[in-house]
Order: structure tokens, then C-alpha cells, then sequence
């Protein structure tokens, strides 16, 4: 999906009981490119996360001896702040709620396609400092973004956005390069967590590019089949 | 239940009063008939004592004559004038002859053979009127009168009524005010078991009726619902586990077909994605969402119904179906249906914002779905009473009235439209939510269309 990087390989625990997501999972993950180690119980999840270092955590909610809300509240008490992604069969709003108070970073709910894991995946071990920081500029190609004055150029010219399209802009320009799903938009830009019926994601995406794309050039803001959405560099596509 | 009008309607309260005038009465009844009999009895005794008297001096002249009569009059008098015999011996003309009488009494009541008169008796130089009760024998040509003064039964009388007055009157008293507490504390444990129901009503199945343990039968009630409570509670947990374990049991397995398709689906590099998107494959992927989906909205049906809503903030109803309606306006725009909000100032209520948003997705997911092209969708949000109203209407072809009802059951759709997509699961859901915030669903003719309104308690302002 995305040119893997050579020069370190992102370490991943996975913590999850059922062999078959597992290996499934595990195999998943290091065809993209990431170094995965595997756990099947809580207990044995626990002693590894505190033994070795990992950039990211994969949390099975239900497991045997230890649950996956114990582990991250037992890692964050000893000051372990890994990044961690649950994996639930719990899925419903208030659980998703305890998950992330628990500590947790992101929250996906079974069954879930792999794409989606993998944008998640890529998303928490991406976190950087630009995603975050109080910048006042954010800048992809010819496409700049000033975060101060709410205003939106390319090549120079001002492009007419609403507050939402500005934000789902900003969410998408500030994770350049990387996938996001239409369920990380939805539950990012309009803080809601439900699965849309309709494809209500992809009409402000394609109101989103008429403004953005379409008087310019070369296209910015890509569809990742199967996936979701992508702004990127031209000279990376 | 609330103080005042209602108190008199309260059944211990009636029973109280009731209670109350009974007693009164057998009280009155009771010391009425002590009171007469006790008055009958003292005059009978001093009928009887002048009887006596009577036979006695009858008994003087008839030995001695008049002469006889009159000395032991005068000594009678001298002796026991202090016991209050009065006496009065005079001729056939009316001409005193002895006795303690200084005179023929004035101003006498007869009453059958008996005279009662008031005589003036000087005690410590203050003339005191005394009530005398006499009668007048014939003996010879001679009227002797014989009386007996009644002042001190009078005063005995009256001590028995001012008793039997206070008496009863504070008995009165007495159980008014016993009656009154007796009322408010069944009242206010009434109140409390009606509170605590309340509570239990709104979901929080943990609660429990308070018990006093004083084992009356207000405690034993109490005893019983808590016992039935505990079942509730019981059978409500089991069942939510059991959906829980369900859920996990299934969504594993679906996530397991899902990995197992995912691995057969070609990459996203493949070309022709257009004639993909059609294979076999590709619809068991979305077959599968759609089960994942069912299987979610199922799960937050049950988990509405049976708890207690969680995560409860204050928000504005007229804020977030703005939100949603900026969401769903370009969605609703190619299919040019107007989405419009109406309602102007803010309504608070306290909820679950993931929840109503779910809701309010769902009532316009299913106005959209319904609405004819070119039809319009109005979302109102309003302050009503002490309501917070939620509306949604379209312009589609409704529900008819007899079947208002059926639709808000799970799995309900109308036979009418097999073809419009959906799993029958939308409304249900609405109203598990409605009813978790303790509101009110009902669906009314837009004629054409649907209105669907939720009442929600609002949030005291």
C-alpha cells in the first residue's frame, strides 16, 4: 500500500486469543512491512509489553486470564505509554467510551476489514507531532492551509470552503500520506461513531475534491480502493 | 403523591378521620350516659332522704302533736342545718310556725310533687344562692315542707361535665394528631417506595425499596418487591451476558470469514474495480457488513433497553440535529430533497450525544430513504412544557395509523416495501434510545408522510 520503510521496522504486539484473527492478522502486518510478535493470553500480553520495547500495542478486549482494559491500565501504571489499539466484540458506543478511558488510543470493533486495522495501525505508529501541534500552517504541494485565518489557497488562489469542509481538510492534509477510512473521518471531523449506511462520507469527499482538484492541474486528494482517502504529494504518486 | 388537595385523598388519612368521629362519638355516647345516670342517681338519693325525713316527723306528730312537731324541728335545724335539710312547718294559711325557713320560698318550680327554688345562704357573710330540691307533705291541717339543699351535686355535676368535656376534647385532640402522623408516615413511606420505583423505572435495576424492619405489612410488601426486583435484576443481567457472550461468540467467527475473504480479494491495485465490485465475493463482503451491522444495532437495542444511559452530558438538541443535518444536507442534495431545521432557540436536555446522534441518523436515514425525490425533510427541535420535542417529517408514504404501533417492534417492516432496503431494526432502535432517556415516541400522519416525534424531559433551565 505504501512504500514500507527500510531503514526500521515498527515493532507490534499483538495480544489477541483467537489463533485464527491472529495469524491472520500477524501475517497481514508483515506483508506491509512491520514486525509483529504474537501473544494468546493476557497474562503472557502483559509480561511482554513490560519486557520488551513496542511502537504499538494490539489489544484484544476479551482474553483469558487478564482482559485487554487491564493490561493497558496496568502498562499506563507503570508508565508504559505505548500506543495501544483495541480490538473489540463489544461494540457498543458506552464500551467504546470505557475502552478509550481505559486508556486506549483507538477503538475498532469486530469484525473489521483488514484495511481499515491497517489504516488505524498506520494512523497511531504515524502520530507525529504535526498531527497535534499548534501550527498555524499546514502545507501539502501547492495546497496551503493557514489555521489562523481559516482561509485556503492553492497555487494562490483562495478556495471557498465551509467550517467542515475546512476541518475535514485539515484531518486529511495533517496525516498527508497516510490512508484514512471513512470511519476515522467520520468519528475525527464530526465526532460521531456510527457505521453510515449511505455513502455520506464520500459526498463531502467529492464536494471536498470539486473544490480543492478540479481547477487544478494534478489531483491531490486520492481514493484508496477499499479503503478510504489519501491526500498526497504529487511527486509521491 | 403531593401534599394538600391530595392529603384528604390519601386513604389513611380518610381512615384517620373516619376513625376519628367514630370515637368521638362513642365518647360522647359514653360520658353522656355517665353523666345522666350519675344525676339520676343523686336524685333519687336525696328523694330518698326526704322521704325519710318525711316518715320520721310524721312519725313526731303523730306521737306528740304539733307542739312535738315543732321542737324537734327546732332542734333539727339547730343541729344539722349545716347538712342542708331545709324545713318549714306552717299552717293551713300559709303562717310559718317552725323550721329553717325564715319564709315561704318565692319564685318555685314544680316539677311533678317536687319544688326547686334557690335560697340564699350566708357563708362567711356573703350571700350565696344555694339550689334547693323540697316537696310539700300534708300533715293535719299543718303543710310541712321538707327540701335538701343541691348546690354541692350541682357543683358535682358540673365538675363531671367540665370533665367529661375536657375529657373528650382532648381525646379529640389526642387522636387527631395521633391519626395526622399516622397518615404522613404511611404517606411518606408510600412516597419513598414510589421513589424508589421511579428510579428502578428508569433503569436503575441496582435499587432497592427501603425497608424499616419493623416485619409490618408495609415491610413484608417492601420485602416482596425487592424480592422481585432481585429477579428482575438477576434475569436482566443473565440476559445481557448472554447477549455479550452471543456477540463476542459471533463477531469472532464474522471476523474470521472476513479475513478469509479479504485474503481472496485482489489487491487494490487490480484494474477493473468497477466489474469487481459485482463478483460473488464482493457481495459477501457486503453481506457480511450488513449481518455486522444487524448484529450491532441488535446488541444496542438490548443494551438501551435494559440499562441505564451512561455518559450523560447536558447538550442542545437544535445544535446536534444542526450538525446532522450539515452531514446528511449533500446526501439529501443529490437526490434534491430539501433538508431543512426549524426551531430557533436552544434545547438542553441531559443525554447520550452518540446515542441521540444515533437516533437522529436513523430518523433521517429512513426520511431520506422514504422521501420522494424532490420532497422535503424538516427536523425540528423544540422546547415544549417541560418537554424537549424532537420531530422528524417527511414526505413519504407514511405509516398508516394501525400499524404505528407494530413498527417500532424489531425485525417490523411494512409488507408494502419489500424493496427499500433495511433490516426493520431503525425505529426500534430510535425507541430504545427515546425510552432510555426517559421520552416518549409517537408517530403521527404528515399527510403525505411521517412525522416521528420524541418527547424528552428537558433539562431544568
Amino acid at each position: 500500500m505504501q512504500p514500507k520503510p527500510a531503514e526500521h521496522r515498527m515493532q507490534i504486539l499483538l495480544i489477541e486469543d483467537d489463533r485464527e484473527t491472529a495469524s491472520y492478522l500477524v501475517n497481514g502486518l508483515r506483508q506491509e512491512g512491520y514486525a509483529v510478535q504474537h501473544c494468546a493470553d493476557g497474562r503472557d500480553g502483559l509480561f511482554t509489553a513490560t519486557e520488551s520495547f513496542f511502537d504499538l500495542l494490539i489489544v484484544d478486549r476479551m482474553l483469558p486470564h487478564l482482559d485487554g482494559l487491564s493490561i493497558i491500565n496496568l502498562l499506563r501504571q507503570k508508565d508504559i505509554h505505548t500506543p495501544v489499539l483495541i480490538l473489540s466484540a463489544l461494540g457498543t458506543v458506552d464500551e467504546r467510551v470505557a475502552g478509550l478511558q481505559a486508556g486506549g488510543d483507538d477503538y475498532l470493533i469486530k469484525p473489521f476489514a483488514f484495511a481499515e486495522l491497517l489504516a488505524r495501525v498506520q494512523a497511531l505508529l504515524r502520530r507525529n507531532p504535526a498531527e497535534t501541534r499548534s501550527i498555524s500552517v499546514v502545507r501539502v504541494g501547492d495546497l496551503e492551509l493557514n489555521l489562523l485565518s481559516r482561509r485556503a489557497t492553492r497555487a494562490g488562489r483562495e478556495i471557498a470552503l465551509t467550517n467542515r469542509e475546512f476541518k475535514l481538510l485539515e484531518f486529511l492534509m495533517r496525516r498527508v500520506g497516510q490512508v484514512v477510512t471513512r470511519t476515522m473521518l467520520l468519528e475525527s471531523v464530526w465526532d460521531l461513531h456510527f457505521d453510515p449506511q449511505t455513502n455520506l462520507i464520500d459526498v463531502h469527499i467529492s464536494r471536498l475534491r470539486q473544490a480543492v482538484d478540479r481547477d487544478f492541474d494534478w489531483p491531490l486528494l486520492h481514493t484508496v480502493r477499499g479503503a478510504g482517502y489519501m491526500i498526497r504529494e504529487p511527486s509521491a504518486g | 403523591m403531593k401534599p394538600g388537595a391530595s392529603a384528604l385523598r390519601s386513604s389513611a388519612a380518610r381512615l384517620t378521620l373516619w376513625y376519628l368521629l367514630i370515637l368521638i362519638l362513642g365518647v360522647g355516647t359514653l360520658l353522656g350516659a355517665v353523666y345522666w345516670a350519675t344525676e339520676r342517681t343523686l336524685l333519687v338519693e336525696v328523694d330518698r332522704v326526704v322521704e325519710a325525713e318525711h316518715q320520721a316527723l310524721s312519725e313526731n306528730f303523730d306521737d306528740g302533736g304539733v307542739e312535738r312537731l315543732i321542737m324537734v324541728l327546732k332542734r333539727r335545724s339547730d343541729d344539722w342545718g349545716r347538712l342542708g335539710a331545709v324545713y318549714l312547718l306552717a299552717d293551713a294559711v300559709g303562717v310559718r310556725l317552725a323550721g329553717n325557713l325564715s319564709a315561704w320560698p318565692q319564685n318555685v318550680r314544680h316539677r311533678d310533687e317536687w319544688l326547686e327554688f334557690e335560697l340564699d345562704a350566708h357563708e362567711g357573710g356573703v350571700p350565696t344562692p344555694h339550689a334547693v330540691r323540697a316537696r310539700v307533705f300534708a300533715l293535719g291541717e299543718y303543710q310541712l315542707l321538707i327540701g335538701n339543699d343541691m348546690s354541692e351535686r350541682q357543683r358535682l355535676m358540673a365538675r363531671l361535665r367540665s370533665a367529661a368535656l375536657w375529657g373528650s376534647g382532648l381525646t379529640t385532640l389526642l387522636v387527631a394528631l395521633v391519626g395526622w402522623w399516622y397518615s404522613r408516615r404511611v404517606a411518606w413511606r408510600v412516597r419513598a417506595v414510589a421513589e424508589a420505583c421511579e428510579t428502578i423505572i428508569s433503569g436503575d435495576l441496582s435499587r432497592r425499596l427501603p425497608r424499616n424492619g419493623s416485619g409490618d405489612e408495609f415491610d413484608q410488601l417492601t420485602m416482596t418487591v425487592n424480592h422481585m426486583l432481585d429477579r428482575v435484576e438477576h434475569q436482566t443481567t443473565v440476559l445481557r451476558t448472554t447477549f455479550g457472550s452471543a456477540a463476542h461468540d459471533l463477531r469472532t467467527p464474522l471476523q474470521r470469514i472476513r479475513a478469509r475473504l479479504d485474503s481472496l480479494l485482489p489487491g487494490d491495485d487490480a484494474a477493473g474495480s468497477a466489474a469487481l465490485a459485482a463478483t460473488p465475493l464482493h457481495e459477501a463482503v457486503s453481506d457480511l457488513d450488513r449481518i455486522q451491522r444487524t448484529l450491532s444495532t441488535l446488541l444496542q437495542i438490548a443494551n438501551a433497553e435494559s440499562g441505564v444511559a451512561q455518559q450523560l452530558q447536558p447538550l442542545d438538541l437544535v445544535q446536534l440535529a444542526q450538525e446532522l443535518i450539515e452531514l446528511y444536507a449533500p446526501v439529501a442534495r443529490t437526490r434534491h430533497i430539501t433538508l431543512e431545521a426549524a426551531g430557533g432557540a436552544a434545547v438542553e436536555i441531559t443525554g447520550n450525544r452518540q446515542l441521540l446522534a444515533q437516533l437522529l441518523v436513523n430518523l433521517l436515514e429512513n426520511a431520506l430513504k422514504y422521501s420522494p425525490d424532490g420532497g422535503r425533510v424538516v427536523l425540528r427541535a423544540t422546547r415544549q412544557g417541560g418537554h424537549a420535542v424532537l420531530e422528524v417529517s417527511d414526505q413519504g408514504r407514511g405509516i398508516p395509523a394501525a400499524l404505528r404501533d407494530a413498527a417500532l417492534l424489531p425485525f417490523r417492516r411494512l409488507e408494502s416495501e419489500p424493496q427499500v432496503p433495511g433490516s426493520g431494526l431503525g425505529l426500534s432502535l430510535v425507541a430504545a434510545v427515546v425510552r432510555l432517556h426517559g421520552g416518549r415516541l409517537q408517530l403521527h400522519d404528515n399527510a403525505p408522510g411521517l412525522i416521528v416525534r420524541c418527547e424528552f424531559p428537558a433539562a431544568a433551565s
